[in-house]
């Protein structure tokens, strides 16, 4: 049995010996120069049905941590790097949670996105069981803030804020333009936006002397919608407002183009297409003129600028998503900043206490209400304008005059 | 009278030791979510194993025992216990008002399938639309642990719960093999004909086992809600629980007692190895999943399980299986 045999002599193994030491001690030498990084969940759907906006907000979470990292890191921890740990949520809430508690388990700092609503129910509350710091991005259900769990923050805003200022944006708009709108068709996915959505547009529009004549719900996904654009021909409504997914925002536009259904506006609010860039350069004529009433980069900033010339010079896609998430990351770097330590118990009051004003949305300086919501965060109206998605109200943020009526 | 139970111990005390063995909490929620979609197939396989009604729409169960629960405790207020129980009863109700309207009809085969998927689309537009399962926006538990809430802080705790209902599970399946109900059952599967023929009532043991199907899916329902804590129509009454149900039964061993665990553990195992080891290539595990599924359906129609059984007793006379609750479908039917 020689393969037990001990060969290695005295000096081979004193040899060997230093040159395990002396590598072993170098990472630390290196580790005492620069401070250990600060890790970050990143939290995206980038599979599944909602890959698209997955990888929107993952572009802009990405841009963001690689700025700060090129501008020297987190200054108040000497320059800590930000390290990003992605997670996939595949578009559904068991799997945001599988992501959390790996995340947990590698140690991040805190956890910025999620974007649908059940997944960012679900993961801020496997978040929430650890006291991790979750910041939400998109996710719009007032469920999100409502539920008392105190490391939850919403930058963007919800359900409420956006359709209380769809309706004001609204009724300001068709104010300004002597009142030419009086009927209104809803068009309405039969998800929990859609019909959340139709329902409260029922109850507050008529109080400003709108006339809802027919609220209409389709589902998603919808194949063809040529009844739906028959009905509103014979209703021929001076107003649709269409809440409904890409796809379905999509069909109805051009299924209303071809069939010449030509309302005095169309007004959507958060919808899936109508401020989407790629509809609106893939379908440029059925796209021209409707309105939207959604998230939006504040286009005054010239740092929206430089981020979509980036995003696209990476081949990437730009919507909304993107300049929230780097927008998030920005607040939730600003925490740490502000906390001086990456502790999750120093950065949930961080957040709590923010005042971060240097992101890229027309919000103003950010001021978290006790459940966690931004209040200084709002909608924008937008429009498309020869082609391109111009913010038209409120006049703070707008770099265009609103063309209303559009048709007539 | 101890036929088959040795296997289901020895597998249960593997996954009850766990939370002993591994302190990581991305393994224990693992476990759990493995084990709700484990019980989800336990009752699709009742159904659809043993008794050969291949339903394609179990998540009305799942549906109806997460709905149930979540409803009595938001609007009534009621004990999460009291909720589980009544939950169960309402996923047994479902399922006999299914079975009935279905069975009796004499729909077999395709039909039945397309029967039971539409009873869960059904379900899912009504959760959707109607206010009282609180609609599109779907229903929330408040986060409030503790051991009547049915809530845990530690997902070691809730890795024991769901076990246990998986256990019960297992108990009531391989009683249920080894008992008349069971020879009835597959006698039903095998040629209904010949069975009735032979003086069993046929309409009786579907119902029978629909019933128990839908009590044993509803409970994972219940074991959902109480989990991930929310639920809407798309989670509860969704395809995709269907789709888990019926693929974990028949990866693993279809008509097999342990086929649901084993298909469970190998398939989404699978897809968590397969995300670590290809690091943040974004969808490869579902690739690799399509891909077993694929060679399962293709080359192992008896599932995990009866691949293991034909390799084992290749070239020998075949004994009686003894994990088998009944003998693996024939390969012509199953694929």
């Amino acid at each position: 049995m020689t393969v037990f045999r001990n060969s290695i002599s005295r000096r081979t193994a004193l040899k060997g010996g230093a040159a395990v030491v002396a590598s072993l001690s170098a990472p630390s030498v290196l580790r005492a120069a620069e401070p250990a990084p600060v890790k970050i969940g990143i939290l995206q759907p980038v599979t599944g049905a909602l890959a698209q906006d997955g990888e929107y907000g993952r572009a802009g979470a990405e841009m963001a941590i690689k700025d700060i990292n090129d501008a020297g890191g987190i200054k108040a921890l000497d320059g800590a790097k930000i390290e990003m740990v992605f997670g996939d949520a595949r578009s559904n809430p068991e799997a945001g949670v599988q992501e959390v508690e790996r995340m947990q388990s590698e140690g991040v700092a805190a956890i910025v996105g999620g974007f649908a609503s059940p997944i960012c129910l679900a993961s801020s509350q496997a978040a929430a069981r650890y006291d991790l710091p979750y910041i939400v991005d998109v996710g719009v259900s007032d469920q999100i803030i409502s539920r008392g769990l105190t490391n939850t923050f919403r930058f963007a805003p919800g359900f409420s804020i956006c359709t209380k200022i769809a309706i004001d944006n609204l009724v300001r708009i068709n104010e300004a333009a002597g009142k030419p709108a009086k009927t209104i068709a809803l068009v309405h996915e039969d998800g929990l936006f859609g019909s959340g959505l139709a329902k409260l547009m029922q109850e507050e529009l008529p109080q400003y002397g709108f006339e809802i004549m027919e609220s209409i719900s389709v589902p998603t996904p919808s194949r063809d919608l040529s009844n739906v654009t028959l009905r509103l021909r014979s209703l021929n409504p001076d107003l649709v407002i269409p809440s409904t997914y890409y796809g379905e925002t999509v069909l109805l536009a051009r299924t209303m183009q071809q069939q010449r259904v030509k309302p005095k506006a169309v007004y959507a609010v958060l919808n899936g297409a109508a401020s989407n860039r790629r509809f609106v350069s893939s379908f440029p004529e059925a796209a021209e003129g409707i309105m939207d009433c959604n998230h939006w980069h504040d286009p005054s900033n010239p740092g929206n600028d430089a981020l979509m010339k980036r995003v696209e010079e990476a081949g990437k896609q730009w919507n909304y998503n993107t300049p929230l998430n780097y927008s998030c990351v920005g607040l939730l770097v600003d925490a740490i900043e502000r906390a001086g330590s990456a502790k999750r118990e120093d950065i949930i009051p961080s957040i709590a206490s923010s005042t971060y004003a240097e992101h890229l949305m027309p919000y103003g300086p950010t001021k978290f209400a006790e459940n966690g919501q931004n209040m200084g965060a709002s909608p924008v109206s937008t429009q498309v304008q020869d082609g391109t998605i111009m913010v038209v109200y409120p006049e703070k943020f707008a770099n265009a005059e609103p063309h209303f009526p559009v048709n007539g | 009278m101890t036929r088959g139970y040795l296997s289901i111990i020895v597998v249960l005390a593997i996954l009850a030791a766990l939370p002993f063995l591994v302190a990581s909490n991305v393994v224990l929620n693992f476990v759990v979510f493995v084990l709700i979609i484990t019980l989800t197939a336990q009752g699709w396989n009742l159904l659809g194993g043993v008794g050969g009604q291949n339903s394609f729409g179990h998540a009305a169960f799942f549906g109806t025992g997460a709905y149930v629960s979540a409803m009595l405790q938001v609007h009534y207020g009621v004990n999460a216990w009291v909720a589980l129980a009544a939950a169960i009863a309402g996923g047994a109700v479902v399922g006999w008002i299914i079975g009935f309207l279905s069975f009796r009809a004499g729909l077999k085969g395709s039909y039945f399938a397309l029967v039971t998927l539409a009873f869960a689309e059904v379900l899912r537009i009504l959760a959707n639309a109607m206010e009282f399962t609180g609609g599109a926006a779907g229903l929330l538990l408040k986060l409030d642990t503790g051991f009547w809430n049915l809530q845990f802080s530690s997902r070691a705790a809730f890795v024991w719960l769901a076990l246990f209902f998986v256990a019960l599970a297992l108990f009531i399946s391989q009683w249920i093999a080894n008992s008349r109900f069971g020879a009835h059952l597959v006698a039903v599967r095998e040629n209904e004909e010949a069975a009735k023929a032979l003086g069993v009532d046929v309409l009786a043991v579907k119902l029978r086992a629909i019933t128990i199907s839908g009590a044993i899916t509803a409970t994972a329902g219940c074991l959902y809600l109480q989990y991930f804590l929310y639920i809407d129509a798309n989670i509860a009454y969704g395809v995709w629980i269907s789709i888990e149900a019926l693929l974990a039964a028949m990866v693993g061993g279809r008509g097999l007692v342990l086929g649901p665990i084993i298909g469970a553990f190998s398939l989404h195992g699978l897809g968590e190895v397969t995300k670590l080891a290809a690091g943040r290539v974004p969808g490869i595990d579902l690739a690799v999943y399509g891909a077993v599924l694929i060679l399962v359906v293709g080359f192992a129609p008896g599932g995990i399980l009866g691949l293991i059984n034909k390799l084992r007793f290749r070239g020998r006379p075949r004994p009686e299986p003894e994990k088998a609750a009944t003998p693996a479908p024939k390969t012509e039917e199953a694929a």
